[in-house]
């Protein structure tokens, strides 16, 4: 009898260490955690912490349509942002980010400026230090859960800006890196469900970059190549300042306000 | 969709006793139609219905179906459970009469529309061949090469499957053929009694060729010109972005209030012709309105699909036209003419002439089935801001105004001449 308890006592607590021993392996790692470590394995927080400016060249491909154009991105600290991309067909496109005004010019669309929890987006994706500075834009952040992509388990952090949709960031257990995002996209026409699954990394101006990001979204799908990006370029100012029609636009809104 | 005519005008045979292999075939096309709406419907509920259901209520009486007419008739009937336009069966003899064996991109330079039941040139592009050889809008084409026209037109007229854009382009596509390439005999009424044998020549399409991904590259053109007050503009296709934007950039501006006069338009109004424009580019509908419409957060309307919702939004320029806006329509005017004429009418921004648009606001795909029926099907389901789906309902003009071929050969386009009265009449006191 005692040695059936004793057993049973084993049993009972071998299972309890074994049940403790799983969910000490099964605990998530908060936010902060896996995004210091997918700082330490793209680079360091010492090399973001030294990105004051870069400059981004890379290609845009619309396979299914058949579409091809290339992307040029100015960024500067704090968060001065501009990008041009030139598309087979469609023309130029035109955005950016100066002084808490977030803007956009295209041939298809003309000139406009965000507003809303559109240009809050803009603006959070304009912070050059980002990566390190995550949690002033993210206030909250909370590990969900794990999920297998492409074989590999993955932990899935959703990061919530005070205003504007929450992020689901996915990252290799293994690896550390980031493999998908997904969120609901606000655009002017409408909130669009977007995923983006990122991979290719390479170093690209002394940061571990993905290369390769392809987006989907309402039904469409293109991919980003970057093929180079220098760090911490002089760039001029005036490159980030509004284009003539947008300055317009900001005029014309200022006079009506009035 | 040339080579698909074509196609069909080789396989397309009625088979009207069912032999085994014409059953499978049969029973096969149910399915593809059946899995087709289950998979690309804009819905996932098609029509709000339980299309498993559907399934299970048809598939019995497809396979008691003894001919491939039974069948036809079985799916159509799962079809109309829709109740939505632009999805049928054409069956394979339609088709047949739609097809066409030219080739290549060079046309004698004739545009054309079916007019009480004749085929009648609306216009001649300058320098065409056709302008060369003496060719008139208002004439009547009797026969193209050795077929005449007038069994054909009946044929498809009286079938409600037989959309008018897509017949008129078949009509056009028998004219066209290699650039350079041995001449066409096209017979003429000329007047009233008239006939004429006139042997046309093809030549390289008006405009510059544009490419857009994947599509082959197409001509595309833009005209303006001042008739009077009013600013006129046209081109064939919302392609070239690039340069028809900028284009028709220019000729707003043209139009727009001096410095000096900043409460008066340069133009007493604006007249876009969309006829015979069957869309392109989406985008560019919104665009275009952006230097129409000066109160920002309006939309032309909202495209609905599975997997996202679109709202056609308008970005009102920093130097907009505000005067009378008159859109000219007709059948052959589809897709973007139709979102853009819809919507700025459905915000009280322009006034519709002429006759009802396409009702193809949407590029509705078009399949062969296993047994040589066609089956039409729409992605999407656009709304304009009115409320009004356009796909299947089109553009109704406010002010309807029909061309004739006696008005044509007496050089009038009342279509035009009717906005011109209305732009007239706005600027009168």
């Amino acid at each position: 009898m005692n040695r059936r308890i004793l057993i049973a006592t084993l049993i009972a607590g071998a299972l309890f260490l074994i049940g403790r021993t799983v969910f000490a392996a099964d605990s998530l790692p908060t936010p902060d955690a896996i995004m210091n470590r997918y700082i330490e394995v793209t680079g360091g927080k010492k090399v973001y912490d030294a990105r004051k400016s870069e400059i981004a060249h890379g290609r845009l491909e619309y396979t299914a349509i058949g579409i091809k154009g290339t992307i040029t991105r100015y960024a500067a600290v704090p968060d001065f942002y501009y990008a041009s991309l030139d598309i087979e067909g469609l023309g130029k496109v035109e955005m950016g980010v100066n002084k808490g005004i977030a803007w956009e010019n295209s041939a298809v669309l003309g000139p406009r400026v965000k507003t809303g929890e559109e240009r809050g987006e803009a603006i959070r994706e304009a912070v050059l230090d980002s990566t390190v500075g995550w949690r002033r834009l993210y206030p909250k952040a909370e590990t969900v859960g794990t999920e297998t992509i492409d074989g590999e388990e993955c932990y899935k952090v959703v990061m919530t800006p005070p205003e504007g949709q929450p992020l689901n960031r996915f990252f290799q257990k293994k690896s550390g890196l980031e493999v998908k995002t997904t969120t609901i996209g606000v655009t002017q026409m409408g909130e669009i469900p977007i995923e983006l699954m990122v991979s290719d990394y390479k170093n690209l101006g002394g940061i571990l970059t993905p290369a390769r990001v392809t987006q989907k979204a309402g039904g469409q799908e293109f991919t980003i190549i970057m093929e180079s990006i220098e760090a911490n370029p002089p760039i001029p100012v005036s490159r980030f300042d509004l284009p003539a029609e947008v300055q317009a636009l900001v005029a014309k809104g200022a006079a009506a306000a009035k | 969709m040339r080579v698909l005519l074509s196609l069909c005008l080789v396989v397309g045979i009625l088979l009207a006793q069912t032999s085994p292999e014409q059953k499978r075939l049969n029973l096969e096309s149910f399915e593809k139609v059946w899995t087709t709406v289950r998979d690309k419907h804009w819905q996932t509920k098609p029509g709000g219905l339980d299309w498993q259901a559907i399934h299970d209520e048809y598939r019995p009486r497809a396979e008691k179906a003894a001919t491939t007419e039974e069948t036809r008739a079985v799916i159509q009937d799962m079809l109309g459970r829709l109740h939505q336009t632009h999805f049928g069966i054409l069956p394979a003899p339609v088709y047949s009469v739609l097809g066409d064996d030219s080739s290549g991109d060079g046309t004698p330079g004739i545009d054309l529309r079916v007019l009480d039941g004749e085929a009648v040139v609306t216009d001649i592009d300058p320098g065409s061949p056709a302008e060369l050889a003496g060719v008139r809008p208002g004439w009547t084409i009797l026969r193209i090469g050795t077929t005449e026209l007038k069994p054909l037109i009946d044929q498809a007229m009286a079938n409600p499957a037989v959309h008018e854009l897509q017949f008129t382009r078949s009509l056009l596509a028998r004219l066209s053929g290699t650039s350079g390439s041995s001449t066409i005999p096209v017979t003429f009424l000329a007047g009233t009694q008239t006939t004429l044998l006139v042997n046309l020549k093809r030549a390289a399409p008006r405009g510059e060729l544009s490419s857009f991904g994947n599509l082959p590259p197409m001509h595309v053109w833009y005209e303006s010109k001042r008739i009077g007050a009013s600013a006129y503009v046209r081109f064939n296709e919302f392609l070239d972005l690039p340069h028809v934007m900028a284009s028709f950039q220019t000729t707003v501006n043209g139009c727009l209030a001096r410095t000096n006069n900043p409460t008066s338009n340069s133009c007493d109004g604006l007249i876009i012709d969309l006829r015979g424009n069957p869309g392109g580019i989406g985008g560019m509908a919104m665009g275009m309105a952006g230097f129409l419409v000066d109160k920002p957060n309006l939309r032309l309307g909202t495209m609905y699909m599975r997997e996202s919702t679109l709202n056609f939004v308008i970005n009102p320029r920093a130097d907009v036209f505000t005067g009378p806006v008159a859109i000219l329509m007709d059948a052959c005017s589809a897709s973007t003419s139709e979102i853009f004429a819809g919507g700025l009418q459905d915000l009280g921004r322009a006034r519709i002439f002429g006759t009802h648009s396409a009702a193809a606001a949407l590029p509705s795909a078009f399949e062969r089935l296993p047994n040589g029926d066609g089956f039409q099907y729409a992605l999407a389901n656009y709304v304009s801001e009115g409320g009004k789906a356009l796909e299947g309902n089109g553009v109704e003009p406010n002010v309807v105004v029909k061309l004739t071929r006696e008005a044509l050969m007496a050089g009038h386009d009342p279509v035009l001449d009717a906005a011109l009265d209305w732009i007239r009449g706005k600027k009168a006191p």
